[in-house]
C-alpha cells in the first residue's frame, strides 16, 4: 500500500536530515485489519473481554453463553492464550463455535491474529462473538480487533485500586464486570470503592456485578449474569437493526 | 511488554505510507502518546533501540504526552 507520492518529502533540518510531517495513528496498520474484521463480523455484536489473568473471563463466558443459547441466540468465541488451548476446550463443552489463538508468548491479541482466526471458524450465523483476550490488563488495551466494545473484567480479589493502577483498560471499555462477588463476605474489598475508582476514569462505564460460582444443583446463574445477558441481547438487537437498516453494507 | 509490537506497528505504518522510501537512517521519531494509550515511553524507547532494522539504529524518540488514548506519529527526521 505504498503511496509515497502523497508524502511530504520534508524540509532539511539543522543536522542535514529531512523532517517529514506524518500526523498518523501509529497503529494504522492494525486499524486497517481491524476494519476488515469488522466487515467480516457483519451484523454480529462483538465484545472484546480484557482482564488480568484469573479474573474469570472464561467462567463468565461459561455462565453467559448457555443462557444466550437457551434463548436461541447464536454465539461464537475466539480465545486468546499465550500457551494453551485449555480455555477453548472449556468453551467447546458449551457447543458453540470456538477458535483458539495461541500467541506463543505475545501478551495481547492484535487485529491480524483475529483476522487469521476468522477463516477457521463458522461465524456467518453468529449473533454475538466474544473475544477473550490474553490475560493482561495493559497490552490488549492498545489494539483494536474490530470489536464493538471492550469489556473489562475485574475480580474483587484484585483490590479496590485496580482501575487507578490500570486506567487505560477502564478508559477504553464500555463495560466493567466485577466478578467473584460471592467472595465478598471473606474479603475486605469495598465494591463501592471499585466502582468509584472506575467511574473516575470513565464515567460512562456500564457496571455488572457477577458470580460464576456453581450452585449445588449445578446452576451458575445469579442476578448479575441475568442483567448482563439482558444487556448483551439489547446490544445484539441494536447492532443487527442498524446493520439491516443500511442494507448490510455498514463497513464496506 | 507490548511496546515491541507498537514499535513494529509504527515502522509498518511509516513503511506502508511511503515515509521510509529511499531513507537510509531515521534519526528521530516524534510521537504523541496519550495517558490512556497504555504505552510506557521508556519501554517503547527500549523497543526501538532493539528493532532488527538498521535504519532505526540509535533513533531518538521524542514524546509529547497528552490526555488522549491514542498514539500518533507526528514527525520523523530522516537521512
Amino acid at each position: 500500500m505504498l503511496n509515497s507520492n502523497r508524502v511530504n518529502r520534508g524540509s532539511t533540518g539543522r543536522g542535514g536530515g529531512r523532517s517529514l510531517t506524518v500526523q498518523r495513528n501509529a497503529l494504522e496498520s492494525n486499524e486497517v485489519i481491524a476494519k476488515k474484521n469488522k466487515a467480516i463480523f457483519g451484523r454480529a455484536l462483538v465484545m472484546n473481554f480484557l482482564s488480568s489473568p484469573g479474573s474469570g473471563k472464561t467462567s463468565l463466558l461459561e455462565s453467559i453463553v448457555p443462557v444466550l443459547k437457551s434463548e436461541g441466540i447464536r454465539a461464537a468465541v475466539i480465545e486468546g492464550d499465550v500457551e494453551t488451548d485449555l480455555d477453548k476446550k472449556r468453551i467447546d463443552n458449551l457447543g458453540v463455535p470456538a477458535y483458539q489463538i495461541i500467541t506463543n508468548g505475545t501478551c495481547h491479541l492484535d487485529a491480524k491474529m483475529v483476522n487469521g482466526s476468522l477463516g477457521n471458524m463458522d461465524i456467518k450465523d453468529a449473533d454475538v462473538i466474544f473475544i477473550e483476550n490474553v490475560g493482561n490488563l495493559v497490552c490488549p488495551t492498545s489494539f483494536n480487533l474490530g470489536e464493538d466494545m471492550k469489556a473489562v473484567v475485574l475480580s474483587i480479589t484484585e483490590g479496590d485500586d485496580k482501575p487507578l493502577k490500570y486506567p487505560a483498560a477502564f478508559y477504553k471499555s464500555k463495560v466493567m464486570v466485577i466478578n467473584k462477588i460471592d467472595l465478598l463476605p471473606a474479603l475486605d474489598s469495598d465494591i463501592s470503592k471499585i466502582k468509584e475508582n472506575a467511574l473516575s476514569i470513565n464515567k460512562d462505564l456500564i457496571i455488572f456485578e457477577t458470580s460464576c460460582k456453581k450452585k449445588p444443583d449445578g446452576g451458575i446463574q445469579n442476578k448479575g449474569i441475568a442483567d448482563m445477558v439482558s444487556f448483551i441481547k439489547e446490544k445484539i438487537k441494536l447492532k443487527a437493526d442498524g446493520f439491516r437498516k443500511i442494507g448490510g453494507n455498514i463497513y464496506f | 511488554m507490548h511496546e515491541f509490537s507498537i514499535a513494529l506497528e509504527i515502522v509498518d505504518t511509516l513503511e506502508e505510507n511511503g515515509y521510509l522510501d529511499g531513507v537510509n537512517k531515521v534519526n528521530s521519531v516524534k510521537l504523541g502518546i496519550g495517558k490512556y494509550s497504555g504505552i510506557d515511553k521508556n519501554y517503547l524507547g527500549f523497543a526501538f533501540q532493539n528493532l532488527n532494522d538498521e535504519r532505526f539504529k540509535g533513533v531518538l524518540l521524542e514524546v509529547i504526552s497528552n490526555d488522549s488514548d491514542e498514539i500518533k506519529i507526528e514527525e520523523i527526521m530522516v537521512d
